[in-house]
């Protein structure tokens, strides 16, 4: 075992202090950016640590689509900095002086990446024509089983339309994609390369082609969502990919890796920061979330495979890593692909995850967490990783399970001869044991999307280009190799992931900070298209 | 020249032995055919702990040959703060106190391993600890406790002690409560045993140590 103590992240660089030559803060000093995805968790954990680490940065253009008509793209961002905990850091250094402090560097662009030139007005286009750096594009959907007509909307149609903003604004890319997009390889080390038109299973492809074939399968499949998506499932399957996210990213990628001016930047499992804005922020529904919450149900037998390497980064190393290759794209040094991700060089693999997830969850329990059945039972039962099998161990659950329920329902229908008392109990039963058992179905389906990425393939990214850059910059630094995993996944993610993602899980809201006592506005006008 | 009060954990601190930790880390094992396999492991140990302690210790710890890293330590932090913390023997903090009063600094010698043992430290502020070490390989315990063994401290090992943090053996104090204890009891000028077993005892009543009972 190679743990080291968990080194905290670089201090934020105060205002006071001047750019040293070289730096990260010096290369982005007065430049100008275009970021795209702001409402979503990796996006705003990158524009709050710039801001915070590069306050002389010139302009984020952030752009942002409103939802409906009665949330404007400028309330959707002020909601956030009021409310969102990623912008602690910059509302404690700046308090009442936030709005004019974010407002001489923030400009919203109501726009939609679904739309072409992201629905940007003409006058906008022209005004930012030749005067930006970089166009960051972090939008995207991360369910893994979307509605294909969506995914496609967003995360390929998506990646086409900011590419062609680029183009048109005279400024080179940053598209965020997925290390996953790597496919169903079984167990492989993943370069940092992209071969346009041969899809992870090797077979020749293009991508336009691939998209047309793709809306036509989807128009064919019908009305029915569930439908689109095996029809969808279908083709991903047949080019290697093991779930629509995966091959819609992959898609992404063969449609615009190969113009000049783009930089392919590919994330592992986004996980909670280690440090920035504070350890254990989390935001939606993310990859280990749902593993997590698995150890919290009777359900202890994980297929996975315990050598298989999990590869999970922290989102604010993720941030880092791109202020790092924002700096390499604006000194000339971008161009072809990129992964964050800590499998090469601090590997954690599937069985140590699952035993840390159990201890964590034990220590969770033991300090007050959980239902009393969890504090006293489910915590002693430690999640073990098994073999994958056709049943999983599930079958015998479900079997009894719906016995149960039709005893309670065979009870119920006799209320006239067994009298209403015990009529009323077996409602209580039957409507108990259909939860149970759509429990049983949630664990199914979890079970089988993730399959490929805890049993199936083991992936090993090569981080060579990031870890070049990494210990270049005095203020910023790529320190994967530093996690120790026992520390973060104990102490930091499990407790995160309880906090803010656990809850949605279960159907409830995550926590969100108290807005101030003055509504926080930005001092300048919205741009509209 | 400094002064040291040399304190054994198990005894004076302590009311339980390292066995019982290897049993309950043993039955908190990841799944339950573990569970039995090194419980059963530890109950070998048992008939060896009042004939030969490290023997026994060494059987005890053995059991848990296997286990990662990671449980040794989560769960070591637990079985201090679940079995121990609230367990502490009174008439030993107090001895401690007064030594350290006294301006003597507090070396913690523990059977425990390092996962168990560095709680209990922190715990009653000890300057440094001596204790077990699992001998380890690629992230998990080889079932063996690493050589010197703690259980062992006193004579040479305590002179080489004393001499590279610069103590003064001949000032210095030790409590201690079982007969494994003598070689370092021995081994200073102010030897004190706490509520002692009979070896122990019959120990202090021939060489004129003060006996300290609960």
């Amino acid at each position: 075992m190679t743990d080291r103590a968990t080194v905290p992240g670089p201090a934020p660089a105060g205002e006071s202090t001047a750019a040293a030559p070289g730096s990260v803060r010096h290369a982005l000093a007065g430049r100008r950016l275009v970021i795209t995805g702001f409402t979503g968790f990796l996006a705003k954990v990158f524009v709050a640590l710039l801001l915070e680490s590069v306050p002389e940065i010139g302009q984020i253009y952030l752009i942002v689509r409103r939802r409906a008509r009665k949330e404007p793209a400028v309330r959707r961002f002020e909601r956030a900095v009021e409310t969102s905990p990623v912008f602690r850091p910059l509302r404690a250094r700046h308090g009442a002086d936030l709005a004019t402090w974010l407002g001489a560097r923030i400009t919203v662009l109501d726009g939609d990446v679904e739309r072409p030139a992201c629905e940007l007005a003409t006058e906008t286009l022209a005004r930012l024509t030749g005067r930006i750096d970089l166009i960051v594009h972090c939008a995207g959907l991360t369910d893994f089983m979307p509605d294909p007509t969506e995914a496609v909307s967003v995360n390929v149609a998506g990646a086409a339309h900011v590419a062609d903003l680029a183009t048109r604004l005279g400024a080179p890319l940053m598209h965020i994609s997925t290390a996953y997009v790597a496919g169903d390889q079984g167990s492989v080390t993943v370069p940092e390369s992209l071969v346009v038109g041969r899809s992870p299973n090797g077979t020749a492809f293009q991508a336009a082609g691939e998209l047309c074939a793709l809306t036509l399968a989807c128009r064919a499949a019908g009305a029915d969502a569930a439908d689109r998506k095996e029809a969808a499932l279908a083709r991903a399957r047949q080019l290697g990919w093991p779930n629509l996210y995966t091959y819609t990213k992959g898609l992404a990628e063969h449609l615009i890796g190969d113009r000049p001016g783009v930089t392919i930047v590919r994330p592992s499992i986004v996980e909670c920061a280690r440090t920035f804005p504070f350890p254990g922020w989390n935001e939606g529904l993310n990859t280990a979330g749902p593993l997590a919450w698995l150890i919290t149900t009777p359900y202890r037998r994980l297929p996975a495979a315990p050598d298989h390497r999990f590869d999970v980064i922290p989102v604010d190393d993720v941030a880092r890593g791109m202020v790092l290759i924002t700096r390499e794209i604006l000194e000339g040094r971008g161009g072809g692909v990129f992964h964050l991700a800590s499998s090469d060089v601090n590997p954690l693999t599937f069985g140590r995850c699952i035993e840390l997830t159990g201890l964590a969850f034990r220590r969770w329990t033991r300090k007050g967490g959980g239902t009393p059945w969890e504090q006293h039972l489910i915590r002693h039962l430690d999640p073990v990783p098994g073999p994958e099998d056709a049943d999983r161990g599930i079958g015998r659950w479900s079997e009894l399970l719906q016995r149960a329920r039709d005893a309670a329902d065979w009870i119920e229908a006799r209320e006239d001869r067994l009298g209403g008392a015990l009529a009323d109990r077996a409602r209580g039963w039957s409507r108990q044991t259909s939860a149970w058992l759509s429990d049983v179905d949630r664990v199914e389906k979890m079970l089988d999307l993730y399959q490929p990425f805890i049993h199936d393939n083991d992936y090993r990214f090569v981080t060579d280009r990031v870890r070049a850059l990494g210990r270049t910059d005095p203020d910023l630094r790529w320190e994967v190799d530093d996690i120790c995993w026992r520390t973060y996944w104990v102490d930091i993610e499990y407790p995160g992931l309880q906090r803010w993602c656990i809850p949605l899980i279960r159907g409830e809201r995550a926590p969100t900070d108290p807005p101030g006592p003055t509504p926080f506005r930005l001092p300048h006008l919205l741009e509209s298209p | 020249m400094h002064t040291a009060a040399f304190v054994r954990a198990e005894g004076p601190l302590l009311p339980y032995g390292a066995v019982r930790a290897a049993a309950w880390l043993a039955a908190n094992a990841q799944d339950l055919g573990s569970r039995a396999a090194r419980l059963g492991g530890v109950a070998l140990a048992a008939p060896f702990g009042l004939s030969d302690p490290i023997l026994a210790l060494r059987l005890a710890w053995g059991a848990l040959r296997g286990t990662s890293e990671d449980r040794l330590e989560i769960l070591g932090e637990e079985y201090w703060e679940t079995q121990l913390r609230g367990k502490l023997v009174r008439v030993g903090q107090d001895l401690l106190e007064r030594a350290r009063a006294d301006g003597h600094r507090v070396v913690l010698v523990s059977d425990h391993p390092d996962c168990v043992a560095r709680h209990l430290a922190e715990a009653i502020r000890a300057d440094v600890l001596v204790c077990n070490q699992l001998e380890l390989r690629a992230g998990r315990a080889t079932g063996r406790i690493a050589d010197p063994l703690a259980s062992r401290f006193g004579g040479p090992a305590l002179q080489a002690f004393a001499s590279a943090h610069g103590l003064s053996l001949a000032g210095s104090l030790a409590y201690g409560t079982a007969g494994t204890d003598i070689a370092l009891l021995a081994g200073v000028g102010r030897p004190c045993a706490v509520a002692p077993t009979a070896e122990l005892r019959r120990a202090a009543r021939d060489l004129d140590w003060p006996v300290v009972a609960p």
